[in-house]
């Protein structure tokens, strides 16, 4: 399910459904590891992964795709295909008093952006953690 | 039960229910917290931090004091302790393991918030995954299934009445001595907003620490009194409470005056 195109860089598609997006925290918290990232941090990534695939703008398709990225200093997760209408408005709505996916995701991550791609619309999300990644391990 | 200043109980009872004074209340929740203390101990290393189960227990505790009938010669440590426990073991049934998790993990969890705890202290700042594991002697991925097994835990059943103790009673305001002013603070600011009135006052309070002032997880530990693992949990479950106040179509809900 999930596939590793580099060092830097992680496709997981699932099928959309509650059980599966445990594994999606899985694959994030194995990334998040891996990146020496804080517990703090993992789980704004998870929680953030978590709000934006129980959103109602998420309603499309029978599988989710997470695409996980790693920059210099932030870790990026795009997550689609979605309904971008919807989930713009969800995202554009006035967070004001309401927890509102806006209001988690801007409290979560740096950087929201809605994208559209070869397979539909995805949204980015950007994180900027300070990163210490360890040395690549001595061969044994 | 007297106070050096020699105050009894029934006294700043009096004081409390007859004429509102809520310095009466917090001296009253003060002097008992031992109480509590002692009766949390009993339910511990049951997978729960005894720190958590005080701060249930301090919910009974309230409660007693808010509900004593000053007229019945009862001692409110007598009429408290049973609330007390009540409130500790609905909390273990509500917020318990909702599905079958191995006995392991549940411990590598609690052990884990524990080192959570330790480690963002020692260190001044939140701990890798790497560093939990070391600290726990336990491979990375360990740590990860434990802290994933978490999310089976703390669910509340959404089919529960909102705001009624398991006796159908409203339950009164769950503050807890010096943090009442918080609690009050933040209820002026999120007790309006549309979605968080489905949300207990902890709850309320925490989701607002978190998304309007911007507290850390940790942050938000020290603020409240409760574990950083505890925290997680009640953001995640105040998020599902939300969402599925929407689901359920209870838009046109009034919030609380």
């Amino acid at each position: 399910m999930a596939q590793a195109l580099s060092a830097d860089s992680i496709t997981l598609s699932i099928p959309h459904a509650k059980p599966f997006h445990g594994v999606a925290r899985l694959v994030v918290g194995g990334l998040a590891a891996r990146l020496e990232l804080s517990y703090e941090h993992l789980e704004d990534l998870q929680l953030a992964l978590e709000s934006v695939l129980e959103s109602e703008g998420y309603i499309d398709g029978e599988e989710v795709t997470v695409h996980l990225l790693v920059g210099p200093d932030s870790v990026v997760m795009e997550i689609g295909p979605l309904h971008p209408v919807v989930l713009g408005e969800e995202l554009g709505r006035d967070a004001g008093q309401e927890i509102s996916l806006s209001r988690l995701l801007s409290t979560l991550v740096d950087e929201i952006s809605i994208e559209e791609g070869d397979d539909g619309h995805r949204i980015r999300l950007e994180k900027r953690v300070p990163m210490t990644r360890p040395e690549p391990r001595e061969p044994v | 039960m007297t106070t050096a200043g020699g105050a009894t109980d029934r006294e700043f009872l009096r004081r409390y229910h007859e004429g509102g004074d809520l310095e009466a209340r917090e001296q009253l929740i003060e002097q008992h917290l031992p109480l509590v203390r002692s009766l949390a101990r009993r339910y511990a290393n049951r997978g729960e931090q005894l720190e958590d189960l005080v701060q249930v227990g301090s919910i009974g505790l309230i409660k007693a004091i808010d509900r004593f009938d000053i007229d019945r010669g009862v001692e409110l440590a007598t009429y408290a302790t049973p609330n007390i426990i009540g409130e500790i073991k609905r909390h273990f049934r509500d917020r318990g393991w909702s599905i079958r998790v191995p006995r392991g993990l549940q411990e590598l969890n609690v052990r884990l918030s524990q080192l959570l705890e330790r480690l963002t202290v020692e260190l001044e700042r939140s701990p890798t995954i790497p560093e939990l594991a070391e600290a726990a002697d336990v491979t990375e991925e360990e740590v990860l299934e434990a802290l994933e097994s978490g999310q089976a835990y703390s669910t509340v059943s959404l089919s529960a009445p909102v705001g009624q103790g398991e006796d159908g009673e409203l339950e009164p305001l769950e503050s807890l001595g010096e943090l009442e002013h918080e609690y009050e603070v933040s209820e002026d600011r999120a007790v309006l907003a549309p979605g968080l009135d489905v949300l207990d006052e902890r709850e309320r309070l925490i989701i607002h620490l978190r998304f309007w002032e911007g507290l850390t997880q940790s942050q938000i530990a020290v603020e409240v009194g409760v574990s950083q693992m505890h925290v997680s949990r009640l953001i995640r479950r105040a998020l599902e409470k939300v969402r599925e106040e929407i689901a359920t179509g209870r838009g046109s809900h009034e919030p609380h005056a």
